[in-house]
């Protein structure tokens, strides 16, 4: 059987988190979607179907070509799988062909016999075959908004522990330090360093740090929770439900938020039920709201328009390679784009900004353009041996185009 | 064009709140009117507000005197 995990129309919902991503790749738990994918797949071909603008990208990282009908045509049938399915344990998929999964009015597998699938097709000619077989209701989590995976992330961090079948400290653990809590819910990999009076409290759920991270003094880390690996935590209090992917630095007070990778936040200030892209950098006392006073249900601005979560506590959203000044406060359910920049300096951020826009004492501007936020991201990416790959620096040109138009509305609103 | 000039001139002193004799033709933008980067962000949204245009933002960036702000603000305004 060969795998094909595509994107659908609703990806987009989830920007700014999929404007350099696809869908699969976003981190609920201790791994991201396409891993959780992956573990029911292990002895078969992955191939993907995404979004023609992150193609290019995507066929550099993957060292494959992506959306090519060529490599799932065979003799072996194809499962085609949503790309925002968030596996958890005990899903059931159907071994023989000609069957579809559907969930919310949403294809979750369609799996077409080798002879469906033609040279001619392409994903929306596959998803229209797919539709037509015999028809399966499944309930399963779908991801279909920006606040889902922080919704789900406690729950699926004590899944993804019981499915990686580790415990045990396999790092340098400081005798100073402790587990508060049953010990058979820690997992610290080998090259992990617990430095001195740091609590790890699992009475709520696992702790689970991965290889290279170092977790500093005075910090306290609640289960369920996952650090990623070469993480550093600096101090401070890690509430339940955080997953932080590789390269953080993060300290102050984090409670159920989810950090993609390669971000900092690595000072004093609350970030809570928040999903940070990779390369973003809060300043300083940055602080999210993720409770309104009169603890009504929060709304989101989704494509212009706000939308009622029904969720009570919703954190912000916060778009790759944006970064805060010291002080910055966001409100409840604030979504930032990406390649921000905000100065904060003490007005409440409006409850969107547009990608690439600027915020400076209360007011939204166009900033210096794109060069300038390209030469900076690549500073922020040296520090860490990384580099901003050409592919990556031709969609951010295209986003910053397709973008300008609501950012310059939102310019002249502010004025 | 010598209306454009004292608009542009007035945005400045104003912008940057320096008195409205310091600001000349020659005068750079951060070495003699002391603009910080901000400072010159919101120069350029102010000149956008003045004069209803769209000025390139990293066209915008080579501006460095009142002169060069008012041939570009001119040039735009001249289309």
């Amino acid at each position: 059987m060969k795998i094909l995990i595509f994107e659908d129309e609703k990806a987009t919902n989830l920007y700014p988190l999929t404007y350099l991503r696809p869908t699969w790749e976003l981190l609920c738990g201790a791994s991201t979607l396409l891993e959780k994918i992956k573990r029911y797949f292990p002895n078969d071909e992955i191939n993907f179907w995404c979004r023609p603008e992150i193609a290019p990208l995507l066929n550099r990282k993957y060292g494959k070509p992506v959306n090519n009908i060529k490599s799932i045509i065979g003799r072996e049938s194809v499962m085609l799988i949503n790309g925002r399915w968030l596996m958890g344990p005990g899903e059931s998929l159907p071994t023989k062909a000609e069957e579809q999964g559907t969930c919310e009015g949403a294809l979750l597998y369609g799996h077409l016999a080798p002879e469906k699938v033609e040279p001619g097709d392409d994903l929306a000619s596959l998803l229209k075959k797919a539709a037509g077989l015999p028809k399966k209701e499944i309930k399963a989590r779908l991801i279909n908004n920006l606040w889902e995976p922080v919704k789900y992330n406690a729950e699926v961090i004590k899944e993804d522990f019981e499915l990686m079948g580790k415990q045990g400290v396999m790092g340098a653990m400081a005798p100073e330090s402790t587990i508060y809590g049953p010990k058979e819910r820690v997992y610290i990999a080998p090259g992990a360093e617990i430095h001195p009076m740091v609590v790890l409290d699992t009475k709520g759920g696992p702790v689970i740090i991965a290889e290279g991270v170092k977790v500093f003094p005075f910090t306290r880390i609640e289960g369920p929770a996952y650090i990623g690996p070469n993480c550093q935590i600096v101090g401070g209090k890690i509430r339940e439900g955080c997953s932080f992917g590789p390269e953080c630095r993060v300290g102050g007070e984090v409670e159920e938020s989810i950090i993609q990778g390669y971000s900092n936040k690595y000072h004093d200030g609350f970030l809570g039920h928040a999903h940070v892209g990779e390369w973003v950098n809060l300043g300083a006392l940055t602080t999210n709201s993720d409770l309104k006073n009169d603890y009504s249900t929060v709304s989101v601005k989704v494509g212009g328009a706000l939308q009622d979560t029904g969720e009570m506590k919703v954190g912000s959203f916060i778009g790759d390679h944006t970064k805060t000044s010291i002080g910055t406060l966001m409100n409840t359910g604030t979504v930032v784009g990406i390649m921000c920049n905000i100065l904060g300096v003490g007005a409440l951020l409006p409850k969107h900004l547009p990608s690439f826009a600027w915020f400076i004492e209360g007011k939204v501007m166009k900033g210096f353009g794109l060069q300038n936020l390209l030469q900076t991201a690549k500073a922020a990416m040296a520090r860490r041996k990384k580099e901003l790959l050409p592919e990556e620096e031709t969609l951010l040109g295209q986003i910053f185009e397709t973008t300008r138009e609501i950012r310059m509305e939102a310019v002249k609103k502010s004025r | 064009m010598e209306n454009t000039a004292e608009r542009v001139k007035a945005v400045v002193a104003r912008q940057l709140k320096v008195s409205p004799e310091k600001v000349k033709d020659n005068s750079d933008f951060v070495k003699d009117l002391g603009a910080e980067s901000i400072q010159s962000l919101e120069l350029v949204a102010a000149f956008e507000e003045e004069f209803d245009i769209e000025m390139d933002e990293e066209k915008a960036l080579q501006v460095k005197t009142v002169k060069d702000a008012v041939d570009f603000i001119s040039k735009i305004l001249e289309k």
